[in-house]
């Protein structure tokens, strides 16, 4: 009998209990009238802005909705850290995040959208399409394989402020789809 | 069962089976646990071999990476050892390279999914060089060498199937580069002027030990013509300073000197730090040079085009001239003076760790036994 192979992913010792399938979405809002918008940069270049321009055309069309936090996370690579999720969590009642325009940034703002939405805060995540399947890939490992994220153009990096707040202005509606009822999920 | 009959070489030695061994080969390649090249396939009383000479516990937690939940133990990491082609001895090799590794602020968070792609740089000082067969001489950087080869190589795998960082999945190398899992040099201590890397970092001198960081990319500077060390260096500064790499308000390097270059500076009275004071001193661009790349302004960290004022004003590359800034090693050939210089993925921990062998004494006169 000859020795087995052994695997050397450690799969098997880890995974199983570490991840849950299946993620419940936050309950999405009939609309974004009178809601508090939170922002989470993660330091990626023109995330602060294409961020900031759509809490702006959000608090422009939806009555008195408005951005209460805006902050940057302290590791692009890292989900963002439980007491900030919590910190949203007190004073937003929707987040939009991103945006995911690297390896690793790309991944770990999928996971926190899931942690928003675990915490029972509707969230759009922004990644950039050359991410597309990095995102994917983490969404599947935090166990929610049809995670929707809002997927723009690559690059963003190099857009110039006009050019940010051109692609801000097309992508406001599907962050307002995503985050309330019309999300249909 | 197929039968070879050429003519010659005769059949495998007795005992072997040729054709079962590719059949395990292909049967790891389809669990996707290869990085391209075969893997030597991992039993127990193989993997038991590394772990007894890591002398650790096969549960000892030596990596994690919370954003993906994915824990390396000692286990997992002999096993992939194995799979590298490592031999069982160089198993704590291994481990310290990781450990060393792990002290690089990116290998905790983003490295290995990065763009850049970056590679582990690894450098062995210490009587484990000779007693396990490293290369320091000529073609430091490979390949042509067992232990050079595999260590590296082992790292590679742990990052793959233990965090489970694929290409084209979690891991986003735009380009990566060449030596990725394939750099692993020894340092020359024997023609080297200067005291060993590790040495540098505080360990005793004689200490096996290992250091490590991540690179971008490796330089060469050829220059065989010069007796002045000050010509010599002010090459290594050009090199060092190029906007290519440059991509932060500062950027960490390194170089790995040849023998021949070492002793010429060492000849002029330069040790390590004198030689990092100089060149801090001396790599960068000026001002308007930066501006023609448009990296002469800062956001925040960030090079970006900026007004390219004042034009004169020499903008340095390394943020001080200490040594997580800068890198020297001494490796390779007695034969020509052709140094390389290797940039940072981000500044270097400064670290070395020492390779723990608890029976080393015994194990040396091992001979080659496979179960």
């Amino acid at each position: 009998m000859p020795n087995a192979i052994l695997d050397p992913t450690g799969r098997a010792d880890f995974a199983p209990a570490a991840r849950p399938r299946g993620l419940v979405l936050a309950p999405r809002p009939p609309g974004l009238a009178g809601l508090r918008v939170g922002l989470m940069n993660n330091t990626k270049h023109n995330a602060a802005l294409l961020l900031a321009e759509i809490g702006k055309l959000l608090a422009a069309e939806h009555a008195e909705a408005s951005v209460t936090v805006a902050e940057t996370k302290p590791n692009f690579a890292a989900p963002a850290p439980a007491d900030l999720i919590e910190r949203y969590r007190r004073e937003c009642d929707v987040v939009i995040t991103g945006v995911g325009d690297c390896g690793s940034c790309s991944a770990s703002a999928v996971a926190d959208g899931i942690l928003f939405e675990q915490a029972g805060l509707p969230a759009a995540v922004i990644c950039s399409d050359a991410f597309a399947v990095t995102a994917t890939a983490m969404a599947e490992l935090r166990g929610a394989p049809d995670y929707r994220y809002i997927v723009t153009e690559h690059p963003v990096a190099v857009l110039d402020a006009e050019q940010v707040r051109e692609r801000a202005k097309r992508l406001a509606p599907e962050v307002v789809a995503l985050l309330t009822a019309r999300a249909g999920q | 069962m197929t039968t070879a009959a050429r003519s010659a070489p005769a059949g495998p030695p007795a005992g072997l089976d040729p054709d079962a061994a590719q059949a395990a080969i292909e049967h790891c390649y389809e669990q996707g646990w290869s990085d391209g090249l075969p893997l030597v396939p991992a039993t127990q009383p193989l993997v038991d071999k590394f772990l007894a000479a890591a002398g650790r516990s096969p549960d000892e937690v030596i990596g994690r990476l919370p954003q993906l939940d994915r824990v390396v133990t000692v286990r997992l990491a002999a096993i992939n050892a194995a799979l590298a082609g490592c031999r069982p001895e160089y198993f704590p090799v291994v481990l310290a390279a990781w450990e060393a590794l792990m002290r690089e602020r990116a290998t905790g968070g983003g490295g290995w999914q990065s763009t850049s792609g970056p590679a582990p740089l690894i450098v062995v000082n210490g009587p484990v060089r000779a007693e396990l067969g490293f290369n320091a001489a000529g073609g430091a950087f490979g390949p042509g060498f067992r232990p050079n080869a595999t260590v590296p190589r082992a790292i590679g795998l742990i990052v793959r199937n233990v965090y489970g960082i694929h290409p084209h999945e979690l891991e986003q190398a735009t380009q990566g580069l060449p030596g990725r899992w394939s750099i692993c040099l020894a340092e020359n201590e024997e023609e080297s002027p200067w005291p060993p890397l590790a040495s540098e970092a505080g360990l005793p001198d004689g200490t096996s030990a290992v250091s490590a960081t991540l690179l971008r990319t490796c330089e060469f500077v050829d220059n065989r013509h010069t007796s002045s060390a000050e010509q010599l260096l002010r090459d290594f500064a050009d090199t060092i300073g190029r906007s290519g790499s440059w991509i932060f308000q500062y950027a960490a390097a390194g170089v790995v000197f040849c023998p021949e270059h070492a002793q010429l500076l060492a000849g002029a009275g330069f040790d390590r730090t004198q030689v990092r004071a100089w060149l801090a001193e001396r790599c960068g661009r000026s001002t308007a040079e930066l501006a023609r790349a448009g990296k002469d302004g800062l956001d925040g960290r960030v090079r970006l085009p900026g007004d390219g004022e004042p034009a004169a004003h020499f903008q340095r590359m390394l943020s001080s001239d200490d040594r997580e800034n800068l890198l020297i090693a001494v490796a390779g050939a007695r034969n020509a003076g052709i140094s390389m210089v290797v940039r940072l993925f981000a500044d270097w921990s400064g670290a070395a760790v020492p390779v723990a062998r608890p029976d080393a004494a015994s194990r040396t006169t091992d001979k080659h036994e496979e179960s």
